[in-house]
């Protein structure tokens, strides 16, 4: 009988100081902080931006992070996850610091996503810049809008069809988000007006950092360096660098949908062409550093790279 | 109670504590950080950048109202469309302007030299059967005869309007990758009558300068007949027209940062212009459907078709053939002459 009440009483403190041990245990091994190394290799498609959204807000919700650096190599992609790149950076760095490091290229919708950083660090053959948008729609949907064949029946006479002059017009829209961002996280550094960030060029490392589209030519370790300076929980050199699995692209088609399917958490990403065989998109935006291969004279949206 | 009696009960007791709190341990080292914590609520936290807001991106559209209608005295003019000259147009863009020019009492023919079949002789003869001639982004060379009974058409009061667009470079498909490009070929013909067309597209990246593109220039008009009741026009694939005679006027600008898309050169580029019974346009997109109606293009195709109907030319003019001093008549429809650059 004594032994059941002493084990009772015993497994009722256990229950208590449990959550203590638990707390223990969620602190890393030692107690240095961390400086997170996210690294994207591929283009701004859905896919590769999720994952990197993802790490970011691990590193955001992992109390041991007090900083991290942004290893990139990106052409960028599509505007829409273009946006969420630079949505993810931005939060981020609204609540630690966030220093990028060019490791190719940040152009187009890649340097969308870095621009809240505060500060970026390139090499020579870095490339950043690229700034604007190219659209991708199929020739029937646009130039004939009104004298396609009716294959299709339609409720509106704008349904599933769009006029050269809208296309612009959302460009010019997206263009204006774009510009936007760049002049408002990068504008105190830049040597150029809005006007000539909207030319769309690009530029190598030591150019980008005369002009401000960069701060500082080095590597990541400088980046790593200058993010754990920054970091307020971070005294000197008491860090640890974690690198994170790199999201690389799983082809040289920065812009091709991927065919694989990928589950994270209750999204679910299939190959769009599969998905949507019998349609296409009349229109989709890039913020991408390339222009579109194949038959200029139809250009499908899944297919431009 | 012997010592022996606690000791048992509490080492027990300190087994039991143990395990629980390393059996905690375990699991939650083996777990990770996220399964504990904060509730997710805590963590979520939206922003609305203001780069991103409406007030801050949308972009303007210029109104398209107005209609292309035409106020003279005149009725019963024929206008020929050049068809004959591989011209780059869709007929279906002409059809507003051909309804105004019915509404006003005209007539609207789309017949070319090769319906004749003599070559610059049977351009001639249709010339001759017309009052004004509209001619498109002409792609193939006008000859000789053509060009001559065109000047003569112009002299004896005929009205003639060319719009012509900057080169265009399609890309083959295949390996290969041929590129061809098509160009302006009425160097010769505009030459004729003092103009010519600049080399270079022109382009205006200024936001407040174009209209939702880099392309899309704005365009001011000087005083005149064709851009009377104009205060703006919008050109979708402008090219500069270059004056080689005093005789021409100019009839609209480009507005100012204008440049050149090869050079880069800044001015104010002249985009239209008028010598005589001639005009030479450096744009042909602004009778398109997309662009016919942005700001007053309206007005400004309405002028040149009241330009192209108001003339008075006599029924000879020019004489069958094309010839009778102007050179004509040895060539018969050649392509040799290679108008474009």
């Amino acid at each position: 009988m004594l032994y059941v009440i002493v084990v009772v009483v015993a497994v009722l403190i256990g229950t208590v100081l449990a959550p203590v041990v638990w707390g223990l245990t969620q602190q890393s091994a030692d107690d240095d902080p961390d400086v997170s190394v996210v690294t994207l290799r591929g283009g701004t498609s859905a896919s590769n931006i999720n994952q990197v959204t993802e790490e970011l807000r691990q590193a955001r919700t992992n109390d041991s992070t007090e900083a991290v650096v942004l290893r990139v190599d990106s052409p960028g992609g599509a505007v829409a996850s273009s946006e969420e790149f630079f949505l993810a950076v931005n939060r981020t760095a609204s609540e630690m610091p966030v220093v990028s490091y060019v490791e190719g290229t940040a152009a187009s919708g890649g340097y969308f996503g870095i621009a809240p950083s505060d500060a970026i660090y390139v090499k020579p053959s870095s490339v950043v810049g690229s700034i604007g948008v190219t659209v991708s729609a199929p020739l029937s949907t646009v130039e004939q809008e009104e004298r396609v064949s009716k294959s299709y029946l339609r409720t509106g006479p704008d349904k599933a069809t769009i006029t050269k002059d809208s296309i612009r017009s959302e460009m010019e829209t997206l263009q204006n988000a774009f510009l936007n961002v760049v002049m408002e996280h990068r504008g105190a550094n830049l040597s150029l007006d809005r006007t000539e960030v909207a030319r769309g060029d690009t530029y190598l490392g030591p150019e980008a950092v005369q002009n401000g589209f960069a701060d500082e030519i080095g590597s990541l370790s400088s980046a790593v360096e200058h993010a754990a300076g920054a970091a307020d929980g971070i005294e000197e050199d008491n860090y640890d660098v974690v690198y994170h699995e790199p999201v690389e692209a799983s082809s040289g088609l920065v812009l091709a949908s991927e065919d694989v399917e990928r589950v994270d958490g209750d999204i679910v990403y299939v190959d769009a062409a599969e998905a949507d065989s019998e349609f296409t998109e009349p229109v989709e935006y890039y913020a991408v550093w390339g222009v579109p291969t194949g038959d200029t004279t139809g250009v499908s949206p899944n297919e431009t790279g | 109670m012997k010592p022996g009696n606690v000791v048992k009960p509490l080492g027990v007791f300190a087994v039991v504590i143990a395990v629980i709190l390393a059996g905690t341990a375990v699991a939650g080292t083996l777990t990770g950080s996220g399964a504990a914590g904060t509730p997710d609520g805590a963590s979520v936290d939206g922003q609305s950048p203001g780069a991103f807001q409406p007030s801050a991106v949308l972009a303007e559209n210029d109104p398209e109202d107005g209609e292309i209608s035409l106020e003279t005295d005149t009725e019963g003019k024929r206008i020929l469309v050049d068809s004959s000259h591989g011209n780059q147009y869709d007929r279906a863009d002409l059809a507003p302007l051909a309804d105004a020019l019915a509404r006003d009492g005209h007539e609207v023919t789309f017949q070319g030299s090769s319906d004749g079949g003599f070559g610059g002789g049977g351009y001639n003869a249709t010339l001759q059967g017309v009052d004004a001639v509209l001619i498109l982004q002409p792609t193939e060379s006008f000859s000789e005869s053509e060009i001559a009974g065109l000047e003569a058409f112009a002299e004896g009061d005929g009205r003639i309007a060319v719009l012509g667009d900057p080169p265009q470079t399609s890309m083959g498909s295949g390996l290969t990758g041929s590129v061809s490009t098509t160009r302006f070929s009425a160097q010769d013909l505009a030459g004729e009558f003092g103009l010519r067309l600049g080399a270079d597209s022109l382009y205006n990246i200024d936001d407040e300068r174009n209209d939702n593109n880099y392309e899309s220039i704005y365009v001011d008009p000087a005083d005149g007949q064709l851009t009377d009741g104009v205060d703006r026009m919008q050109f979708d694939t402008a090219r500069s027209v270059i004056a080689t005679d005093d005789s021409a006027t100019v009839v609209a600008r480009a507005v100012e940062g204008t440049e050149t898309l090869e050079r880069r050169q800044a001015a104010r580029y002249p985009v239209a212009a008028q010598n005589g019974n001639f005009v030479l346009v450096g744009d042909s997109a602004f009778v398109e459907s997309s662009e016919r109606y942005d700001v007053d293009n309206e007005q400004f195709v309405s002028n040149l078709l009241e330009f192209l109907v108001t003339g008075d030319k006599d029924e000879d003019v020019p004489s069958a053939g094309g010839s009778g001093g102007f050179g004509g008549g040895d060539s018969t429809g050649g392509n040799s002459t290679g108008g474009g650059f």
